[in-house]
């Protein structure tokens, strides 16, 4: 059987991580401009 | 190219008579070394670390300190004599001024590191003798590299708000490529390391000095004229 | 369509090409066997780091021709791609130790990348500092030009610094995070997500450059950073 490591759930908290980062950002500009 | 070098030169002197005459910052950086170097002592395990592998962090550490106090302390003049208004009106270069603001730092960071070099030898027992002359050489090549960036910097937060805070915290990465180098090179050169190992870090340093000298030379007036 | 649109349009499909690459990379491309899933970390890590190191380029090139030219929009350009170039480092500074972590059994690792990046985060942080710090808008843009472009010219010595660093100290090399060559399915899966990231930067850039317009418009002197 392949041993390949177990470690998926890094993988999947670097894309969360990233997600969230990007989104976070994308919403943040939104929002500051229709504030101005 | 003569009367760069003569304007520069007024304008290093007159920044250098200020500090001597009042020695309080050279002193006060002077002291400043030698209790940083202290701290370190009282930091290490020397039974556990041989000395000779911190020496190189210890001595750069302490000397990066010691330039940016050097750098702070030229700021402080020149808020303090408004000094660069004076300059500015007055017909002297642009380049002359950077220079002669280069020189005078360069002056008062290689008089503190002149004594720091001495207390590090002594408080760390250091073998610097047969290697002093480059070793000299790598501390000058930092020194101007730290020093012509940190110049151009000072000029540049003068008129912001929390300005040496500022100048800290934009210089920073500019010190460290030439803290990689200087560091390398001065633990190759207290292991007893020949000179031929050290050639990419030196070749590095001169690089950094010869690029960052000739843009804070070009981009100084951009940060001085209206 | 204003320009804030058209940003915002970019964005979306940017956003919706990353999830395509979210699905891709997740689904449909083949786990690396030394590292197992948390390779596919490395879809995200690179391209990130790819385009912080553009956008300070980026930011640098503005720069120089802001002095030039001393054309607002150009100002306004540098600083959008600043800022986006910080929340890119944030990818590349948060993903990195999540897979080294692991990979390498540690969180932080000073490897290339990684070094390089938070050197380029720490100089767009002064950076924006330094824009948030002035209030006259041609000061503001004529400080950020010259430390813009010494931030672009300080990138290829934190590369050969680092780059040296690293030859000359063999660290235990267990797996090399991205190998020499890739299969075709993962170079495939790579270059999707690369060209994502720069349609992502484009999007950013574009409403964040419309973002600043508008308060130049409203004669807002506020240097328009949260």
């Amino acid at each position: 059987m392949s041993d390949v490591p177990q470690n998926a759930g890094y993988m999947v908290a670097a894309y969360v991580v990233t997600a969230v980062i990007l989104v976070a950002y994308a919403v943040s500009l939104y929002r500051r401009t229709n504030q101005s | 190219m003569g009367e760069l070098i003569a304007q520069a030169w007024i304008v290093a002197r007159k920044d250098l008579v200020l500090e001597f005459r009042t020695r309080t910052a050279l002193v006060s950086a002077v002291v400043f070394t030698a209790l940083v170097l202290t701290v370190f002592n009282f930091g290490r395990d020397p039974t556990a670390v041989p000395t000779i592998d911190l020496a190189p962090t210890i001595l750069w550490v302490t000397f990066t300190f010691a330039a940016m106090l050097a750098l702070n302390r030229a700021f402080q003049l020149e808020l303090e004599n408004q000094a660069l208004e004076g300059l500015l009106v007055s017909p002297l270069s642009r380049t002359s001024l950077y220079w002669g603001k280069l020189i005078a730092n360069l002056v008062f960071v290689a008089v503190v590191e002149g004594v720091g070099l001495p207390l590090f030898v002594l408080f760390f027992d250091v073998p610097v003798g047969s290697v002093l002359v480059p070793l000299i050489g790598v501390i000058a090549l930092a020194t101007l590299g730290f020093v012509a960036v940190g110049t151009l910097f000072s000029a540049l937060v003068i008129r912001t708000r929390f300005a040496e805070l500022l100048l800290v915290v934009i210089l920073l990465p500019f010190l460290v490529p030439p803290l990689i180098g200087a560091v390398q090179v001065t633990a190759r050169l207290l292991g007893g390391r020949p000179l031929s190992e050290s050639v990419g870090y030196l070749k590095l340093l001169a690089a950094y000095d010869i690029v960052f000298v000739s843009l804070a030379t070009f981009l100084f007036r951009f940060t001085v004229d209206e | 369509m204003s320009l804030t649109q058209k940003g915002r349009w970019i964005t979306v499909v940017a956003l919706g090409c990353l999830a395509a690459v979210y699905v891709r990379a997740l689904a449909f491309t083949p786990l690396e066997r030394l590292q197992g899933p948390a390779q596919k970390i490395f879809y995200l890590h690179v391209p990130a780091a790819i385009w912080t190191e553009a956008a300070m380029v980026l930011v640098g090139l503005a720069g120089i021709f802001y002095l030039f030219l001393k054309d607002p929009r150009l100002d306004r350009f540098a600083e959008a791609s600043a800022e986006v170039g910080t929340v890119f480092a944030t990818v590349v500074l948060t993903t990195g130790p999540i897979w080294g972590k692991p990979i390498w059994g540690t969180w932080w690792t000073w490897d290339a990348r990684l070094t390089s990046t938070l050197l380029l985060f720490f100089l767009y942080v002064g950076y924006l500092l330094v824009r948030g710090a002035v209030r006259d808008a041609g000061l503001r843009a004529r400080y950020a030009a010259v430390l813009g472009i010494c931030g672009m010219c300080l990138v290829p010595f934190i590369h050969m610094s680092v780059y040296l660093f690293r030859t000359l100290h063999p660290q235990p090399i267990i797996l090399k995070p991205s190998a020499p060559s890739l299969p075709s399915t993962m170079l495939a899966t790579w270059l999707f997500s690369l060209a994502t990231f720069t349609l992502l930067y484009v999007g950013f850039v574009t409403q964040r450059y419309a973002l600043s317009l508008a308060r130049d418009a409203r004669g807002g002197g506020s240097p328009g950073h949260v």
